[in-house]
């Protein structure tokens, strides 16, 4: 009997104190966790690693003639920042456990991967950058952002110096590029940095460079029109405790890491497909160069050329306009009218509901890409007619969400409250049930977008989406699965563009819906 | 089982749809129903005693009355809102209102004169109660009898319904894409005749076809095909199309079967162990790997495929042939594992929902296993969304595999639409199009018949419905 005891209390004994290592394990990934520095250093050297190990086995797989080809030194640069970032990775590990802050060294390895990052590591560049900063404004990291996405165009776009020639507004959209960049740099440089913080309300200086800013915007900078207006909110209402709500839903968008690169790569993407109409010469994507015809990868052609002897990368380039901005009218469209119906539905009910509902019923049978194929194919390839399509088959799904998202708000107390009041049914749908309602159709929007860049290859692979010699990516596809045996690339390149850019989306979307999310607040 | 019948009369007559069916299925009841209609309707009185009151009511000045209390209650109320409203607006408001109350008022003591529905419903319901009329009834008109026999079937009920539903989407299917046809600029007779075809060629194509018919004739001829399953020749090459699609169909079926199965395989275990350790490395590896499934496009991955295990390994074959087994492995596997990715992605935020409940700790605090707990509790109860997803995804399949069939060369449905597309071919387009929608609209329906297997919640509703 009091052996049994015994074995009962050191049993105890043994689970107390490995309560109290588990308890200090979780307590060590708690700070880990929480310190901004360490978890983007650690995502930034996974995603290095991660990056390494496919160059590495592309290296392995063609592995290159010269010791000193662009391959070979790239490959070389990145196996070094990887060790560096996680040299450092190490580093800043045992300082957060140690004294829960990083020490001055570590502070300032933060500018070596900035400047490493200026040729071409971003992830790096973006950890060195979060290291550099003390102060975790919001605005701080959407300049850093708005800067390492502009930083990514120069990079791409010094490309096109290896070319024969260049477009005529080559060196324009390049130093009008570089401006921006520099621009960005100082707005990082003035919101990490204390100065302008000094007084109650921020330094008019600060409030003038963010209308710069502004005014980026219109080369497609998503980051930079965040900052500005994050900036121009805080110095409009200097006293007031409680920040906007659009302002937190960005502060939370931050929390994940996968999302904030989705938005990178999108905003990239964006920006790369206005300056490429500076920077890019379109007929070296269109027009036939019998002399150079199937010409595997090199500096000059850096993803090679097809059969028709166009340059594939600036075929990629410009694509990514055609993706982006097919996405979005064929988001837009089918949102607005599908909104608008599923709205209107869901609100009035009864008879209407039930005949719109009916009719859209009809629609939503026929599956989103057969439908698509037999628009498209009635009408002839086109762009247009490719929206259309694309917008006719998405418009019962967002109808379907809208209506359901609107009936679950339309039966809460404010909107009977509202109604008590007075107010009229235009007012209470503007005013009270779309922006309660508006969350779900966000974020089915932003993988929508995805869907439907995926959907315009796939059409075009068929033959079924724009015009043939319109450099859309499933066209590169669909003349690279031609020549699959001999130039794989031609069909490789292409499908990773599309996989990017649907990751982007992808990631960007889960994020934003966690963002919006009322429950994680 | 006289008594049931009755209940269901009652109320299949209250139904609108069901009462038009009553209607024509019993038309040789009528005369019966008409019968007992003219019988009834001698015996009604209740209507000169209601308009008696009224009469009194407006002599007594009770009327009056009410409009005045009425009119003082506006003030009040306008007072309160401060609103500004003209005197004579205010007092037409306020005799409306009164003789509304004097209307309910009286209505209580004397009901008005039955409506002719409630009447013709009185009367139908006559027929019970002799039972001549009853054996009479039944004998002549039985269809009504059946029909109320699956009115008092819930499930069967449910099923014939959704049939029938399902009819009015199928033409309405037929009729958009025979619209988006017929308005093509597309011309066929040019497109399957060649550019040297002369005149008299294209009008002689045009008439064997019916081309050259006015829209409604061709749309009603479209539907009158369809339903007596007889769907034409394509235009090339006079095939029937019937024929092809009984060849065809199997084909796309069995490929959607067995991508389902695999999706399922590979979903199952991945989800569910991301949502049993949600955060974990396994967690962050499944769920990467399911965004990457999700963003892989499937003809891209098809070639890719291709590239490695057609052209460099030479272990499967690129194109399919029917019959080997070997040449089905590689489009399943394209289809299969994009289905996975959303279908795992589902399963873990489900069941992670799922696992936030009391009843979850119920299940362990009673001591169950953990495998128990999991599969039984957690899954079970998470299971409505997955299926949700895997039908909608079978039936996209449907449709969406003909970009995966065109890469491999399956003689598939989608890909025999998509080559008669360019034509168009509008006999093949047209029924490709409509069969798959009602290949779909049936997958929905067996899943939300499952839903009432998976879920007595539904079934309970489902039965009191």
């Amino acid at each position: 009997m009091p052996q049994i005891q015994f074995t009962a209390d050191s049993q105890r004994e043994g689970n107390l104190q490995m309560g109290s290592l588990a308890k200090a394990k979780r307590l060590t990934k708690w700070q880990l966790g929480r310190n901004r520095e360490y978890r983007m250093l650690k995502f930034c050297t996974t995603l290095t690693g991660f990056l390494l190990g496919v160059a590495l086995l592309l290296l392995l797989l063609q592995p290159s003639d010269q010791v000193w080809s662009f391959r070979n030194l790239s490959f070389s640069n990145l196996a070094f920042t990887f060790v560096l970032s996680l040299a450092t990775c190490w580093r800043v590990r045992g300082e957060v456990i140690r004294e829960n802050d990083l020490s001055r060294l570590s502070r300032n390895l933060g500018l070596v991967f900035v400047i490493l990052g200026l040729f071409g590591n971003f992830f790096l560049q973006l950890a060195g950058f979060y290291l550099l900063d003390r102060h975790h404004r919001l605005e701080c990291q959407l300049a850093i952002y708005a800067f390492v996405a502009n930083w990514m165009v120069f990079l791409i776009s010094l490309l096109n110096l290896f070319k024969e020639y260049v477009s005529n507004q080559f060196f324009l959209g390049l130093s009008l590029n570089l401006a921006m960049a520099i621009i960005l740099l100082v707005m990082v440089l003035l919101t990490s940095s204390n100065c302008m913080y000094q007084t109650e309300r921020i330094h008019p200086l600060l409030f003038v460079a963010a209308l710069v800013t502004l005014a980026m915007t219109l080369s497609g900078n998503l980051f930079a029109l965040m900052a500005s207006l994050v900036i121009i909110s805080k110095y409009r209402r200097p006293e007031s405790e409680i920040e906007p709500q659009w302002i937190e839903v960005i502060s939370r968008l931050f929390r994940n890491n996968m999302c904030m690169i989705g938005l990178l790569y999108v905003t990239f993407l964006i920006i790369m497909s206005i300056l490429s109409k500076f920077t890019f010469e379109p007929s070296l994507a269109e027009e036939n160069n019998y002399l150079a015809l199937f010409i595997k990868p090199c500096l000059e052609y850096p993803f090679g050329t097809d059969s028709f002897g166009r340059d594939i990368f600036t075929r990629v380039v410009l694509g990514a306009q055609i993706s982006l901005v097919v996405g979005f009218w064929s988001t837009m469209i089918p949102a607005l009218a599908g909104g608008l119906l599923g709205a209107m539905a869901g609100y009035f009910g009864g008879r209407f509901d039930n005949i719109t509902m009916r009719i859209l019923d009809i629609l939503y049978a026929v599956p989103g890409m057969l439908l698509a194929i037999t628009v498209v194919a009635a009408f002839g390839t086109s762009t247009f007619n490719l929206v259309m399509a694309l917008s006719l088959s998405g418009i019962p799904g967002y109808a379907r969400i809208v209506r359901g998202s609107v009936l679950t708000v339309a039966n809460n107390e404010f909107v009977e409250a509202a109604k008590a009041c007075g107010a009229k049914n235009l007012r209470i749908i503007t005013k009270h049930i779309i922006p309660n309602a508006l969350a779900p159709v966000i974020v089915t929007m932003t993988m929508g977008i995805g869907t439907a860049v995926l959907s315009t290859s796939a059409l075009s692979y068929l033959g079924l989406g724009v015009e043939p010699h319109v450099p859309e990516w499933g066209n590169i596809l669909k003349i690279g699965s031609a020549y699959l045996e001999q130039q794989p690339y031609l069909a490789v390149i292409p499908g990773v563009a599309i996989i990017l850019i649907l990751l982007a989306f992808n990631f960007f979307g889960d994020g934003l819906r966690d963002a919006l999310d009322p429950k994680l607040k | 089982m006289k008594i049931n019948l009755r209940l269901a009369f009652t109320k299949m007559l209250q139904h609108g749809v069901y009462a038009i069916f009553m209607h024509i299925l019993g038309i040789f009841s009528l005369p019966l129903v008409l019968y007992n209609f003219i019988k009834a309707s001698g015996q009604d009185q209740c209507s000169d005693e209601h308009e008696r009151l009224w009469r009194e009511a407006e002599e007594n000045g009770e009327l009056q009355l009410l409009e005045q209390e009425n009119y003082e209650r506006l003030l009040k109320k306008q007072a309160f809102f401060s609103t500004q409203k003209s005197e004579a607006s205010l007092r037409a408001e306020a005799k409306s209102l009164a003789r509304e109350d004097l209307e309910e008022k009286i209505s209580a003591v004397a009901p008005v004169k039955s409506s002719f529905w409630t009447r013709w419903q009185n009367a139908w319901d006559a027929i019970f109660l002799h039972r001549g009329q009853f054996i009479l009834s039944l004998i002549l008109s039985f269809p009504i009898y059946l029909m109320a026999l699956l009115y008092l079937r819930p499930f069967a009920r449910y099923v014939c319904e959704r049939l029938f539903l399902m009819i009015f989407v199928i033409i309405g299917v037929t009729v958009l894409v025979f619209t988006l046809l017929y308005l093509s600029p597309m011309d066929p007779a040019r497109n399957v005749l060649g550019e040297l075809a002369t005149e008299e060629q294209v009008a002689e194509f045009k008439r064997v076809y019916r081309l050259d018919a006015p829209y409604l004739v061709q749309l009603k001829d479209v539907i009158g095909r369809l339903f007596t399953f007889d769907l034409g020749k394509s235009y090339v090459g006079g095939e029937d199309v019937q024929m092809a699609f009984m060849r065809k169909f199997p084909i796309t079926l069995t490929l959607s079967f067995y991508s389902v199965l695999l999706a399922i395989l590979i979903a199952l275990p991945a989800g569910i162990f991301s949502a049993i350790w949600p955060n974990s490395i396994l967690d962050y590896s499944f769920m990467v790997i399911a965004m990457l499934g999700l963003s892989i496009p499937n003809f891209w991955l098809g070639l890719i495929l291709i590239l490695n295990f057609s052209i460099r390994l030479h272990w499967l074959p690129a194109s399919f042939v029917a019959g080997n087994w070997k040449t089905l492995i590689m489009p399943v596997i394209v289809l299969g594992t994009s289905m996975s990715a959303q279908t795992a992605r589902t399963i873990r935020s489900s069941m992670l929902e799922v696992k936030r409940s009391g009843y979850i700790m119920t299940a362990r605090a009673k001591g169950l296993s953990e495998r128990k707990v999991i599969m039984r509790h957690m899954l079970g109860n998470a299971l409505i969304p997955i299926v949700t997803i895997i039908g909608m995804q079978f039936g996209s399949m449907l449709g969406g595999a003909g970009v995966t069939e065109k890469v491999f060369n399956i003689a598939g449905i989608g890909s025999y639409i998509i080559d008669k597309q360019f034509i168009p071919d509008i006999p093949i387009v047209l029924a490709g199009v409509v069969y798959v929608a009602l290949t779909i609209s049936l997958a929905n329906l067996f899943v939300d018949l499952l839903y009432a297997f998976i879920d007595p919640r539904i079934k309970s509703r489902l039965k009191t419905n």
